[in-house]
């Protein structure tokens, strides 16, 4: 590929993520993730006729709830937890930044 | 290259065990957690502490590092001798290569080639066809390239396998075309960008996360943009027409008589461009002239004289 060459990419909606793009993108094993949506740790899946489709905010839960488990040792649930609280401090922060806070 | 003193990174003993190191390293692992630490260098201290731990919590890497950096110190010029890693088995990675794209020169020298194969396919084995794995990354926009489609180069640092099949740190520059109409959380595959297949199989894709740069006057949510109208009181009381600026040009947009601080228009279709397109939400916000001339300080006498007017009023019944 030359350097000046242009790469054009599709727009993927944001629930077409496959488990297999997730997995594969954020370095956990596609049995890892099911396990997890099994249990009710990952509500950014949706399944659509028998088939998982994930959100794009998907690919930082399962990055952030794959290092709590690794440098915590933390139990999936915990780590789940924690994912959740992060998420809503997420929206807290983008909240105070649309109030110019 | 210089030498990195693991054991200094963590705050460990040369003879400390398996458990106080994870018991260092999960200190600090909290202290410079990216989402809640308020250090400067969060980031960087983290990939530091990741590095040192990923060498000094796997035995093998533990010992192989012990024999190899004794005698040297911090920051100290360093070339590992040739064949410095015979007589060690090295059983693979902890880290994803996602992560240990930002370890240092000094680890992918020393530990790079450990697991080399398997840092871009993770289901490669010996005549076995792989599709290689998707790459992901996130890149920050800014709101215009939704509207025009723009044309923008990013730059990408990502972990590579050398023909010695050590994994090196490259950075790859792509010119990649912004769909017109992204929005942030969307996500824009760039087919066969990522790591290569094996056996002849086709290579991954690469995934970018989009997320918008802060803009100084408008915020994006989902299709819909928003920002604030300062409007002068004459035109909030008696309606008016003004130009809004976009950032991919301007509209004309109706005040209606009477509008007040708070309220917001919505003018349909302006938005960010799509099947439908969004929406363009205006915050409106009266601006008062200043008083700081004497014609200005009589109309504002004026006002307060004729018009019997009590911003209060509602408060007290």
């Amino acid at each position: 590929m030359q350097d000046d060459d242009v790469l054009i990419g599709c727009l993927m909606e944001e629930s077409w993520l496959t488990l297999e793009q997730v997995a594969a993108a954020c370095s956990v094993e596609p049995g890892w993730l099911i396990r997890h949506i099994e249990e009710g740790l990952f509500p950014h899946a949706e399944s659509v006729a028998g088939t998982w489709r994930f959100s794009g905010a998907s690919l930082l839960r399962a990055r952030r709830m794959r290092q709590l488990e690794r440098d915590f040792d933390a139990v999936p649930e915990l780590a789940a937890l924690m994912a959740d609280l992060l998420e809503e401090m997420d929206t807290l922060r983008a909240q105070r930044g649309r109030d110019g806070r | 290259m210089q030498f990195k003193d693991y054991y200094q990174i963590l705050g460990v003993a040369r003879d400390a065990t398996a458990d106080d190191i994870k018991k260092a390293f999960r200190k600090l692992a909290r202290k410079y957690h990216p989402d809640i630490s308020k250090e400067p260098d969060a980031e960087l201290r983290m990939q530091e502490v990741n590095e040192a731990n990923a060498v000094l919590s796997d035995p093998e890497k533990r010992a192989a590092y012990d024999q190899l950096g004794r005698g040297y110190q911090p920051g100290q010029d360093f070339r590992p001798p040739p064949d410095w890693d015979a007589g060690f088995e090295f059983s693979g990675q902890a880290y994803p290569p996602d992560e240990a794209a930002g370890f240092s020169d000094f680890f992918s020298e020393l530990f790079g080639h450990m697991g080399g194969a398997r840092a871009g396919t993770r289901y490669a084995h010996a005549g076995f066809r792989a599709h290689g794995e998707d790459h992901h990354a996130k890149v920050l926009l800014d709101l215009e390239d939704a509207f025009s489609g723009a044309t923008r180069q990013i730059s990408l640092r990502m972990p590579k396998v050398d023909a010695q099949g050590r994994v090196r740190l490259e950075t790859r520059t792509l010119n990649v075309k912004i769909p017109r109409g992204v929005r942030t959380g969307q996500v824009i595959r760039l087919a066969g960008q990522g790591a290569p297949g094996t056996g002849g199989a086709p290579a991954g894709d690469l995934l970018l996360e989009v997320q918008f740069k802060p803009h100084p006057h408008f915020r994006a949510e989902g299709r819909d943009l928003h920002r604030t109208l300062p409007v002068a009181p004459w035109e909030a009381a008696l309606g008016a027409v003004v130009s809004v600026d976009l950032p991919h040009g301007s509209v004309k947009v109706r005040i209606p008589e009477g509008a007040q601080s708070g309220k917001q228009l919505r003018v349909r279709g302006h938005g960010i461009p799509g099947q439908p397109p969004g929406d363009l939400l205006l915050d409106i916000r009266v601006v008062l002239p200043p008083a700081n001339t004497p014609k200005a300080r009589e109309l504002y006498e004026t006002m307060a004289r004729d018009l019997a007017f009590d911003p209060r009023a509602q408060e007290r019944t």
